[in-house]
């Protein structure tokens, strides 16, 4: 008879084991170089941005606290918060803050809805009338701001102006107080638009066509696939268009204001930084204008950190 | 009853004709399998189907009904996308619960209805995840939930499986296989694999550069392939094909090339005809040194686990045989193969389409 036993099968030997150590670890010298590419090519970018902007919004804070004529020879006098303490008390900043804000709900419909609309209905329009159409939608963002206000002053001018013959009106559309404000924001949107219409355009095209593609075989009609597909994938496009609505408007506007109206009549225009303007290079208080560039800094920083966490929380990120 | 039509079927993009005059009629209850490789335009043949691209000629009807100008969403069809198309914003029971929400359906019943599909389909527990926090598997169950939450006319699937592992594979076939057999609704199915065709399709369908190369079933497909394409196209390794001279000898014809020599099988006196013969890897055997067959070098021997492909050199053309392990040979064997008859595929040598022996009805003279 035969005797045996079973044996288990050894497993796979490790290297460790038999004694042989894994590679040794890179010497700074070579980490070094492997770290620090990224940063450099970034230096060049990080140094203009501090002596361009951070650097001049340390010398606002700074110009906050003194008072000063503009006038260069003269001595800043330090006056503590008394510049903000003055800018609080007028009036006029609550005013131009809630004119900023008609301003900004005014720009809406020419940087989101309009704009919507438009790239839903030229995603229909196929080949080269797609790109002139695009292109006369766009065309008005190439026109200077202040080329633009002055054909307009002209079409809007009361006695023979275009806008006039053509409603069969008689308005003075840059002196009265309600028409004046309108004329400002239907000029700034007719020159923002098209812009607005190339973000969508983009924003669309970045959507998987699949998932409309899907929707339509399992139902939907297009205004369906519209509202429950397109328009909630676009979501993030929206909400950056409504972010720079917000930040942007009052200074979209500053040119037309300041060669239309000059914040007039009667103030109906002067929103937050042509009132800041005005503090400035008009009253030459050089620290009241600096008090109010500073708050309104801090105040755009606030309403963008909201946006943004609203944008996050209601937009859909197709991935 | 959806008995779906296309006539003449065309597609051209451009300069690119996609879809080349495809003629088919699915049959209700059918699982025709659309094969091909890459880029033959299979897709593009489902979309025309699914009314998400105008055919540029051709027309296609579902039972009686003209369906070439009506949109997609009056088809009564539902189709998986190959990427998917979850509504990435949608939980899943949303978009399963889509195509009844596009219906109008009260929302109690797309509740009861969702929660019926999930459940055949295990997705329970998952009804109110958002698509990008599901697996692979797992999103195209829900891709397959959304097409059966309604009784559609039809399903379209675009490769259904190609995203999904090995393992996850084989299962989820079965499962379709199984879905298709309970339900009875007619299914066109798009795979570039020839596996999933030859187990679940009832016919496939061969496509070739956007034409249709050959229709049939699985073993109609696979036993007498309609020319070198489909030939080449189905089994693993590739059937070899090989130049050859039909040729007779002594009143019967047999197959003459370099270091071949392999009878048809068919007793008849015709003059020289080149051809393409064919012959599967797994209708080769080995046969003794010097015989009749072809004649071989062993160039490597491939371990497949429970079989063996041997890699040989005849002439110029290559040889692969297939068998159960071990064969028994091992590179720089001279080897002579030899095949059956009945296992030998001959192709014109010009047009690569099939050649059938068809004998010449003798006239009787006893
Ligand atoms: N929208 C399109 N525009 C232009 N060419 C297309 C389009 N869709 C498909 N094609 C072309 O049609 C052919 C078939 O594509 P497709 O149907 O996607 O192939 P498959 O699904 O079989 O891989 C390819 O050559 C592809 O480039
Ligand atoms: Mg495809």
């Amino acid at each position: 008879m035969v005797s045996g036993t079973f044996v288990e099968v050894a497993p796979p030997l490790r290297a460790r084991e038999a004694g042989v150590v894994p590679a040794s670890r890179e010497s700074w010298w070579t980490r070094a170089r492997r770290i620090a590419p990224p940063y450099l090519y970034l230096t060049p970018a990080v140094v203009l941005l501090v002596v361009w902007t951070y650097q001049p919004l340390a010398q606002t804070f700074v110009l906050s606290l003194h008072s000063w004529n503009l006038v260069p020879g003269t001595p800043m006098e330090e006056v503590g918060i008394a510049n903000y303490e003055r800018l609080l008390g007028t009036p006029e900043l609550g005013r131009s803050v809630w004119r900023t804000v008609v301003v900004i709900l005014g720009m809406l419909p020419f940087t989101v809805v309009i704009p919507v609309l438009v790239a839903l209905l030229t995603r229909r329009v196929r080949g080269r009338a797609q790109g002139v159409y695009r292109a006369l939608v766009f065309a008005p963002m190439l026109v200077a701001p202040v080329a633009g206000a002055a054909v307009w002053q002209w079409l809007l001018d009361p006695s023979a102006g275009a806008v006039n013959r053509v409603l069969g009106t008689d308005v003075n559309w840059l002196n009265t107080t309600g028409t004046a404000q309108l004329s400002i924001i239907v000029i700034t949107g007719w020159h923002v638009a098209g812009f607005a219409v190339l973000v969508v355009t983009a924003g669309l095209t970045g959507i998987n066509p699949d998932y409309a593609a899907a929707a339509q075989v399992d139902g939907a009609s297009r205004s369906q696939v519209t509202r429950w597909i397109t328009l909630p994938l676009l979501s993030p496009t929206l909400a950056f268009l409504v972010l720079m609505t917000v930040l942007l408007s009052a200074q979209w506007t500053f040119p037309l204001i300041d060669t239309l109206t000059q914040g007039g009549p009667v103030g109906s225009t002067t929103n937050i930084y042509y009132l800041l303007w005005e503090y400035g290079f008009r009253h030459h208080d050089a620290g009241l204008a600096a008090a109010a560039g500073v708050l309104f800094f801090a105040g755009f920083i606030v309403v963008a950190a909201l946006l943004t966490r609203l944008a996050e929380r209601l937009s859909h990120h197709d991935d | 009853m959806s008995r779906i039509q296309l006539q003449g079927i065309t597609r051209r993009f451009g300069p690119v004709t996609a879809v080349d005059d495809v003629w088919l009629d699915i049959a209700d209850g059918e699982f025709l399998v659309l094969l091909g490789p890459s880029g033959c335009g299979k897709s593009t043949l489902l979309r025309l189907i699914a009314g998400l691209l105008p055919p540029t000629e051709g027309r296609l009807w579902l039972d009686d009904t003209d369906l070439t100008h009506v949109p997609p969403q009056q088809r009564d069809l539902a189709m998986v996308f190959q990427s998917y198309a979850l509504y990435p914003h949608l939980s899943v029971a949303r978009n399963i619960g889509f195509p009844l929400r596009a219906r109008k359906w009260p929302r109690a019943e797309i509740r009861a209805k969702v929660a019926e599909v999930a459940a055949t389909l295990g997705l329970t527990a998952l009804l109110d995840r958002k698509p990008k926090e599901l697996s692979g598997g797992q999103r195209q169950r829900v891709a397959l939930g959304r097409a059966l939450v309604r009784d559609p006319g039809a399903f379209l699937l675009d490769e259904p499986l190609s995203n999904l592992d090995a393992k996850l594979r084989t299962g989820t076939r079965a499962e379709i296989a199984e879905l298709h057999r309970s339900l009875g609704t007619t299914m066109v199915y798009v795979t570039h694999d020839q596996v999933e065709a030859m187990t679940m399709a009832t016919r496939i369908a061969l496509l070739d550069e956007g034409r249709l190369a050959q229709l049939g079933t699985p073993s109609e497909v696979y036993d007498r392939p309609a020319s070198v394409f489909a030939a080449t196209f189905l089994g693993s390794p590739a059937m070899n094909i090989l130049d050859a001279t039909v040729r007779s000898a002594d009143g019967s014809l047999a197959a003459h090339g370099k270091g071949i020599e392999l009878s048809l099988g068919i007793d008849a006196v015709l003059p020289d005809r080149p051809v393409r013969l064919g012959v599967r890897p797994e209708h080769l055997t080995f046969a003794p040194a010097g015989g009749r067959g072809i004649h071989a070098v062993v160039t490597a021997v491939e371990n497949l686990g429970s079989e063996e492909v041997v890699q040989c050199l005849a002439g110029e053309g290559r040889i692969a045989v297939r068998g159960p392990r071990p064969l028994g040979v091992s590179a720089g064997d001279a080897v002579t193969l030899t095949a059956r008859p009945e296992h030998l595929h001959l192709f014109d040598s010009a047009s690569g389409r099939r050649l059938t022996w068809q004998p010449e009805s003798v006239p009787a003279s006893v």
